[in-house]
C-alpha cells in the first residue's frame, strides 16, 4: 500500500500525468478491450461505407431501377447477395441501407438525449415537485411497450423517415430520463456546485457548465447502447410497413419484402437481417467497452 | 404488505388515466377521417354527416375523451370502428392465444438465462464464460423478427418440424415463437443473471458454507443463486408484462392470432377505439405485473419482507 502511494506521489509530479485528459485516459482504457477496438472498427468502416456509397452507386441506377430479367437470382459472383423479386441488387441495396439505419439510429438517440437528458437535469437539479412531476411522466411512458407507443406515433405522424426518427427517440426517452436523473444526483451535492452557486451564477449556468459535464459519462455510455437498440426499433417499424416508404432500401423493410418469398428464396431475408445485427453488435461492443473504459469500478 | 398493495394499486388510477389521454390524443392526430371507416366507402355526405353526429366527432377532444372516460369507469372501452364489436370482448377473445406464448417465452428464457448465466459467473473468466457472454450479446444484437425467420427457414420450411405459423392448438405450433421471444429475452437476462451472480459469488457466506460441507452444486443454486434472484427476477417481469402486452413483432411473423398482431391491424385500419383500448389494458397489465414482482420480492428475500412490515 505504502509502495503504490510512493509510485502514484512521483507519477503526479510528472509532466506526463498531468497532461493527461479524461479522453485520453478513456481512450487507454477502451484501447486494451479487444471487442470494443473490433466494436469501433466496425462501426468506422459502416460509416465510411455509407458516406461512400453514392461514390460508386446511383440511387435511380442501382437501387431502385427494376431489372426483371434478373429477377430472383441466388448470390452469385455477378450480384453477391443475388437479386430480390424485381431483379434490384441486393448488395447494392444492403450498402445503401446503412444511409438509412444509421442516421435514424443517431437521430433518434439524438432526439431522445436532449428530452430525456433536459428533463432528468432538471428533475435530480431542482429535485421536489419538479422531480416528481417528471419523473412520474417518464414512468408513464415507459409502462406502454416501446414498441406498442412508436407504431402508434408513428401511426399519427405519417410514414416518412423525420416521423420515424421522432417514433424511436420519443419511446427512448425514458431511459435517459432515469439516467440523466441519477447522475446529476450524485453531483448536484459537491462543493464545486455549492461555489458556482456562491459566485453568483444563475442555475441554466450552473446545470450546462458544470453539473453536465460531470454528469456524462453514464448518459455517453447510454447513448452508444441505446443508438443500436433505436436501429433495431426502426427496421422493426419499417418490418411492420410503418416506416420508410417503398421502395428505399432500408433493412426492415427489405426483410419484409423477403418474407414473401422465404419458401424459395431464403437468402433475400438473410442478408438484410445479418447487415442489422452486425450493426446493433458492433455498437454494443463499443458500449459495453465505453462503460468499462469510463468507470472501471463497473467492470465484472 | 396489504397498505402497500392497496397503495400501488391506487397510483394505477392516474397511470391510467395519463396513458389514455396521451394515447386519445395521439391518435386523433392520425391522418384520416374515422367517420368515412365507420360509413364505408360508398357513404355520401349527408351519411358522413350523420355518423360524425352519432359517435360524437364534432365535439372538442376534451369532451370526447371524458366521454371515453366515462365509459371505461364503467368498464366500457367503446366499439371498434370496423367490426362493430365490443372492444373488450375483442380482446379477450385474443388474449389467451398471447397469454399461451408468453408464458412458453418466459419458461424458455428463464431456462437459457438461468443455465448460461450461473454457468458463466461459476467459470468467471474462462473460454466457457467468453463463449455464453458472446452468445448473450449476439443474441441482444440480433433483431427479434429476422430470428423468428430464419428459425422458420431451418426448422419449418427445411427440417419441417414445426409449422411455421399460426394456431392451431398443438404444443408444436407454440415452439418456434416462443424460442424466438425466448432466445431473446434470455440474452438480456443471462448478462443480468451473470453479473448478479458475480456479485454474490465472492461472498464470505459461501466460503461459509462450502467450510461446512455443502457441495458445490448446492453452494451455487441455494446460496448464490438465490441471493442474486432479485435483478433477475425484476428484468424476468419487465419481459413477462412486455410480452403479455402482445408480442407484435414475433405474432406478425408466426401469423399468431395474438393481441399484438390485433393492435398493428386495427393501426392499419384506424381502429382508434380497438388501439386505444388495447394500450390501456396492456399497459394496466405491465403496471401489474410489476406490482406483482415486487410483491414476489418478499418472498424471495426475507429482508424486503421484513422492510414491507415496517
Amino acid at each position: 500500500m505504502t509502495n503504490n502511494t510512493a509510485t502514484s506521489g512521483n507519477l503526479l509530479v510528472s509532466k506526463k500525468y498531468a497532461k493527461r485528459s479524461r479522453v485520453a485516459e478513456i481512450w487507454r482504457n477502451l484501447k486494451k478491450n479487444k471487442g470494443a477496438i473490433i466494436g469501433l472498427i466496425i462501426m468506422v468502416f459502416l460509416v465510411v461505407i455509407a458516406f461512400a456509397a453514392p461514390l460508386f452507386l446511383d440511387y435511380e441506377r442501382d437501387i431502385i431501377s427494376q431489372n426483371v430479367p434478373e429477377r430472383l437470382q441466388s448470390p452469385s459472383l455477378q450480384h453477391l447477395f443475388g437479386t430480390d423479386h424485381v431483379g434490384r441488387d441486393i448488395f447494392a441495396r444492403v450498402i445503401w441501407g446503412a444511409r438509412y439505419s444509421l442516421p435514424i439510429g443517431v437521430v433518434a438517440v439524438i432526439v431522445a438525449v436532449i428530452l430525456g437528458v433536459t428533463m432528468g437535469t432538471v428533475a435530480g437539479y431542482y429535485g421536489g415537485m419538479i422531480e416528481n412531476v417528471l419523473m412520474r411522466f417518464g414512468d408513464i411512458f415507459a409502462s406502454i411497450p416501446h414498441i406498442l407507443l412508436a407504431i402508434v406515433v408513428v401511426s399519427a405522424l405519417g410514414q416518412s423517415t423525420i416521423n420515424l426518427m421522432i417514433a424511436v427517440g420519443v419511446t427512448s426517452t425514458p431511459a435517459f430520463i432515469r439516467v440523466a436523473r441519477a447522475a446529476v444526483l450524485t453531483v448536484r451535492n459537491q462543493e464545486y456546485i455549492e461555489s458556482a452557486r456562491a459566485v453568483g451564477m444563475k442555475d441554466w449556468q450552473i446545470i450546462l457548465q458544470h453539473i453536465i459535464p460531470n454528469a456524462l459519462s453514464p448518459i455517453v455510455v447510454q447513448v452508444t447502447l441505446r443508438v443500436g437498440s433505436a436501429i433495431i426499433s426502426a427496421s422493426s417499424l419499417c418490418f411492420l410497413g410503418l416506416g420508410i416508404p417503398a421502395p428505399a432500401p432500408e433493412w426492415g423493410a427489405m426483410l419484409s419484402e423477403g418474407r414473401k418469398y422465404i419458401r424459395d428464396y431464403s437468402y433475400m431475408t438473410l442478408f438484410p437481417g445479418l447487415a442489422i445485427m452486425i450493426t446493433v453488435l458492433a455498437l454494443n461492443m463499443l458500449g459495453d467497452g465505453l462503460r468499462d473504459a469510463m468507470d472501471p469500478k463497473m467492470k465484472k | 404488505m396489504h397498505r402497500y398493495i392497496a397503495k400501488r394499486l391506487l397510483m394505477l388510477i392516474p397511470v391510467l388515466i395519463c396513458v389514455s389521454f396521451v394515447i386519445f390524443f395521439i391518435m386523433d392526430l392520425a391522418p384520416g377521417d374515422p367517420a368515412l371507416i365507420i360509413a364505408g366507402d360508398q357513404a355520401t355526405d349527408e351519411m358522413i354527416e350523420k355518423v360524425k353526429e352519432d359517435y360524437g366527432f364534432n365535439d372538442p377532444l376534451l369532451v370526447r375523451y371524458a366521454n371515453y372516460m366515462k365509459g371505461l369507469v364503467k368498464g366500457d372501452l367503446g366499439t371498434s370502428y370496423v367490426s362493430k364489436k365490443d372492444v373488450w370482448a375483442t380482446y379477450c377473445q385474443r388474449f389467451p392465444a398471447t397469454a399461451k406464448l408468453s408464458v412458453a417465452a418466459i419458461v424458455v428464457s428463464l431456462v437459457l438465462s438461468l443455465t448460461l448465466g450461473v454457468y458463466s459467473a461459476v467459470n468467471q473468466n474462462t473460454w466457457k464464460d467468453n463463449v455464453s457472454v458472446v452468445l448473450a450479446l449476439l443474441g441482444l444484437s440480433m433483431p427479434q423478427f429476422w430470428l423468428g425467420l430464419l428459425l422458420i427457414i431451418a426448422f419449418a420450411l427445411n427440417l419441417g418440424w414445426f409449422p411455421s405459423g399460426g394456431d392451431t392448438g398443438t404444443w408444436k405450433c407454440l415452439v418456434l415463437p416462443a424460442i424466438t421471444i425466448g432466445t431473446n429475452n434470455a440474452a438480456l437476462m443471462t448478462r443480468t443473471t451473470r453479473s448478479s451472480m458475480l456479485d454474490v459469488i465472492r461472498q464470505d457466506y459461501l466460503c461459509t458454507a462450502r467450510a461446512k460441507g455443502v457441495s458445490e452444486k448446492r453452494v451455487i443454486n441455494h446460496h448464490a443463486l438465490r441471493n442474486a434472484l432479485i435483478p433477475i427476477i425484476t428484468i424476468a417481469g419487465v419481459q413477462f408484462a412486455y410480452i403479455l402486452g402482445g408480442a407484435v413483432l414475433v405474432e406478425t411473423v408466426f401469423a399468431w392470432p395474438g393481441v399484438g398482431r390485433l393492435i398493428v391491424d386495427s393501426i392499419n385500419m384506424r381502429d382508434i377505439p380497438m388501439v386505444t383500448g388495447c394500450v390501456v389494458i396492456t399497459t394496466m397489465i405491465v403496471c401489474v405485473v410489476q406490482l406483482l414482482v415486487d410483491i414476489l420480492y418478499a418472498y424471495v428475500d426475507p429482508r424486503i419482507k421484513a422492510q414491507y412490515t415496517k
